[in-house]
């Protein structure tokens, strides 16, 4: 039973020693690791320096929000505040979508604003050639240079007719296999060590990412141990080394370059979002529809207002205990911010399934299901930017309602009525600065690990059916090699 | 002639080699078909935008009372028309908007907005023409040319053929020429067709064409000098491939980290903080003050200047304005940050010939971060012409009603700057 281990071991030492000896190999494997080195200090540095400016700019707003003079509640609503995304736990390993986004929302009564200032924005057309992150080096570089170190693996001994001297040394085709697997395994291994270090630093500065981060490490072991298994099945299947190469090297421009970039294409013509204008303009519709509040003839703020008047057993706003202007803008605000929501949820929606779409041509390309299940788990996917729009939203509604709680309470009717012809009263309408202080301040902690963890399952799925699949490949090779050598 | 016809038959015998342009062929197809596509769709969101702007200046019709009202609520269209070229190369036309509303308020808190895109799909890059060219063509003419004189000897026949008189012209140049042109019909075919389709300016296509040109003469003359160096099938193959991924993939994505890491940029984010702080400070400075101010700009508009006791909106746009004047060095520092990027990706594009061609090809779709900073340029002299129509009426008291919402300046899509 020893002994096809033994053989695999040798084979795999010899394939290793044959490596070592080749220039081309070295200057791969260093050029590599210098680039993951590269990328893993650079995107490191790049992360924490935007993180803090994130948090500084973060609590700048609120500081300023704060500190805010007396002033009418509703100029307040008007002066609104800014929500900052945070920088994802794990971002300096991915950065996934976040040069993408904006990463500054403001938020402000009667309006929607999207989030403004991304990365890529701020960039020449440069970035569109990528972005040199550890996760990058490892769904794109890495399977290239595998390609590069194996693909001669078995073919360069059926050219040289060792394949036979292997065997009459009582070598299997299973063993032969194994030992090439085993050595081209071992580069892989190399090859993610400065990406599974920069993963490690990540993972120590945010405790509670380590198991996140554990899981991350294997998506990429998983992906790199397919492309190590379907590098050494081709080698044996095809007829020469260079038919294996070009194989591969076709192979992997499809699987990383191709089907990536044909998806996104695919997904947002087949399923085309609505620009901003579009849901402006469906908003703005809806709500003459609803009701205006700029109108006094208005039927449904007719209606509010009996139903107020009611509500108070009295006959004028005039007469009401609270300021119904204050209650006009709140029932304004939740009006409007229903429809944000309603719409919102629809643009999500279609989203989310222009993703899952992506997701789906998984099946063909392990590429797209490793950066899924990486950009999950570093939280800096769709799904998280959506989280953080959503939860600033939530966030500017109850913050404005906060405000317009204020004019309907601490401003008098009377004063508000009268301010824009009366400075005295306008005067009398400022409400002390100490109100903006009470306002709570805008928090956005990643999704928990565990929640992370369970999104990536699809693409974990994925992963292991391109095991699977490689090593029903590995499984052919053995017996076209068993059968070749009969 | 006879010699290409064979070199052809030749081809047409490798079942790789036609399988190989006939995916190029596919591909480049649906890069066109894609490009079409988008640009379809940005035109057709700039029609509905067009059209729905009617329904919204009706609705504002309806309750205008004055030029405030007017240039507080009204939301006018600009747009960023797409070339006849975009379609081949869409370069950065889905992280910018091609659409903005904009009213007569501070512009710094309106011209960063973001259009709504799914960044996951933006984040591998576009599947265009270009993309097409730029990446796939290339490893394509690396399989048919590397080894064009390795195959040979692998063969046994390298002497043969190199004996034969005249060697050179009556088998490689044939032999390559078809090889090319058979990777420059799948490509230029459906660019044609494309080409027709949208309308392209005859001689725009032409330069287009020629860029595509550049790129196949490009990785030639790479794939045979390295092909002539008389290593193996294997080892030119794989080197061909490394040159293509380092020129390609790794030295342009670090390029952009260099760039990026040399030019500072502003922060957006105190940039649109310090404008929101100067104009809602302009609620509490002295209202005097505010007018002196704007007035030294807009010394014509002094006799009108006189304030009543309480709100007035040209008081109010006054501030608005200075709201943004505020800000002006910031945030002419981020615009030209974009712009020095931009400039030295184009100085590093000549080093690096794919980014370069693909930059050349963006530039001349108008699809490049320079078109993007010209039609912002463009929404800046749109907003100053519109602001400046309303302070016409706000300082001259001139009423305002719903038939001078037909008057308000439209935004030119051509760019009278």
């Amino acid at each position: 039973m020893t002994r096809p281990f033994a053989m695999a071991g040798a084979i795999a030492g010899a394939e290793l020693r044959l490596m070592l000896r080749s220039r081309l190999a070295l200057v791969g494997v260093a050029t590599l690791l210098l680039l993951s080195g590269i990328a893993a200090v650079t995107s490191a540095v790049q992360t924490a320096s935007a993180s803090a400016t994130r948090a500084a700019a973060q609590a700048a707003t609120d500081a300023q929000f704060q500190t805010q003079p007396d002033r009418h509640p509703h100029r307040m609503v008007h002066y609104g505040t800014y929500a900052l995304r945070p920088v994802g736990p794990l971002a300096a390993f991915d950065s996934g979508v976040d040069a993408f986004t904006g990463t500054v929302l403001f938020l402000e009564g009667h309006r929607q604003n999207s989030a403004t200032f991304g990365a890529a924005r701020e960039s020449s057309d440069l970035v569109r050639f990528g972005q040199l992150t550890p996760a990058f080096v490892l769904q794109t570089l890495a399977p290239l240079l595998l390609v590069f170190l194996g693909f001669a693996a078995v073919a360069r001994e059926r050219e040289r007719g060792s394949l036979r001297a292997l065997r009459s040394h009582g070598a299997t085709a299973a063993g032969i296999l194994a030992g090439k697997v085993l050595a081209l395994g071992a580069v892989a291994l190399l090859a993610m060590a400065p990406a599974l270090v920069a993963l490690l630093w990540s993972a120590l500065r945010h405790p509670g990412e380590g198991g996140i981060a554990a899981l991350i490490a294997l998506a990429y072991a998983a992906y790199l141990l397919v492309w190590v298994i379907g590098i050494t099945a081709v080698s044996a299947l095809a007829r020469t080394a260079q038919g294996a190469l070009v194989a591969l090297i076709a192979a992997w421009a499809i699987i990383t370059v191709l089907v990536p970039r044909a998806a996104a294409g695919w997904a947002g013509v087949a399923d085309p979002l609505p620009t901003r204008v579009d849901t402006e303009f469906a908003i703005a519709a809806d709500l003459r529809r609803l009701g205006d509040s700029h109108n006094p003839d208005d039927k449904y703020f007719a209606a509010f207002k009996a139903r107020i008047l009611d509500r108070y057993g009295v006959t004028s706003t005039d007469d009401l205990p609270v300021n119904y202007r204050g209650l006009v803008a709140a029932e304004g605000e939740r009006l409007t911010s229903e429809l944000f929501a309603n719409y919102a949820a629809r643009a999500d929606a279609i989203q989310r399934g222009q993703s899952a779409r992506l997701q789906a041509l998984g099946v063909i390309s392990p590429a797209l299901a490793v950066r899924q299940a990486s950009m999950v788990g570093a939280a800096t996917d769709l799904g998280t930017h959506l989280a953080f729009m959503n939860r600033a939203e939530a966030y500017r509604y109850d913050l404005i309602q906060r405000l317009n709680a204020l004019q309907a309470n601490q401003v008098s009717s009377a004063d508000d009525g009268a301010r824009s012809r009366d400075p005295l009263a306008d005067q009398r309408t400022r409400i002390s600065a100490d109100f903006w202080k009470t306002m709570p301040q805008f928090h956005l902690a990643a999704p928990a690990p565990a929640t992370r963890a369970t999104a990536m399952l699809p693409a974990l799925g994925l992963l292991g059916l391109w095991l699977a699949i490689s090593a029903l490949l590995l499984a052919l090779a053995r017996r076209t090699l068993d059968r070749t050598a009969e | 002639m006879t010699d290409l016809k064979r070199e052809a038959w030749l081809l047409g015998r490798s079942r790789a080699a036609l399988a190989a342009l006939l995916l190029l062929f596919l591909c480049a197809a649906a890069g066109v078909g894609l490009g079409l596509a988008t640009v379809a769709r940005d035109t057709a969101a700039i029609d509905r935008m067009l059209a729905g702007q009617r329904t919204e200046d009706a609705a504002l019709a309806g309750f205008v009372r004055d030029a405030g009202y007017g240039a507080y609520y009204g939301f006018q269209p600009t747009w960023d028309a797409p070339s006849d070229l975009a379609f081949a190369a869409l370069g950065s036309r889905d992280i910018a908007p091609a659409l903005l509303r904009v009213r007569a308020l501070a512009l710094e808190g309106q011209i960063y907005e973001n259009e709504a895109a799914n960044p996951e799909l933006a984040l591998p890059g576009r599947f265009d023409l270009a993309f097409v060219v730029v990446y796939l063509a290339p490893l394509v003419l690396i399989a048919l040319l590397h080894d064009l004189w390795s195959g040979e000897r692998e063969a046994g026949r390298l002497h043969a053929l190199e004996a034969t008189p005249s060697a050179r012209r009556r088998i490689w140049a044939p032999r390559v020429a078809v090889r090319v042109g058979g990777v420059l019909v799948a490509l230029l075919l459906p660019f044609a067709i494309g080409a027709a389709v949208a309308g392209t300016d005859p001689q725009r296509a032409l330069a287009f064409a020629g860029l595509i040109a550049l790129v196949c003469l490009f990785w030639t003359a790479v794939a045979l000098l390295v092909a002539r160096r008389g290593r193996t099938s294997a080892v030119n193959a794989a080197s061909l491939a490394a040159i293509w991924f380092a020129l390609t993939l790794v030295a342009p994505a670090a390029a952009n980290l260099a760039i990026n890491a040399a030019v500072a940029m502003p922060d957006g984010a105190a940039l649109a903080r310090e404008n929101r702080e100067d104009v809602h400070a302009g609620w509490d400075r002295p209202r005097e003050a505010t007018m002196q101010q704007f007035l030294a700009l807009y010394p014509q508009h002094a006799a009108g200047s006189a304030l009543p006791p309480t709100f007035h909106w040209k008081w109010y746009f006054a501030f608005q304005h200075l709201g943004d004047l505020h800000v002006a060095e910031t945030s002419d520092a981020y615009r030209s940050g974009i712009a020095r990027r931009a400039e030295l990706a184009r100085t590093t594009g000549w080093l690096l010939p794919p980014a370069g061609l693909a930059q050349a090809m963006a530039a001349l779709a108008g699809t490049d971060v320079a078109a993007q900073l010209a039609y912002q340029q463009r929404i800046r002299a749109y907003h100053t012409r519109l602001r400046e129509f309303y302070y016409d009426y706000l300082f001259s008291e001139k009423p305002f009603g719903a038939a001078d919402l037909a008057r308000v300046p439209h935004f030119d899509p051509a760019g009278s700057m």
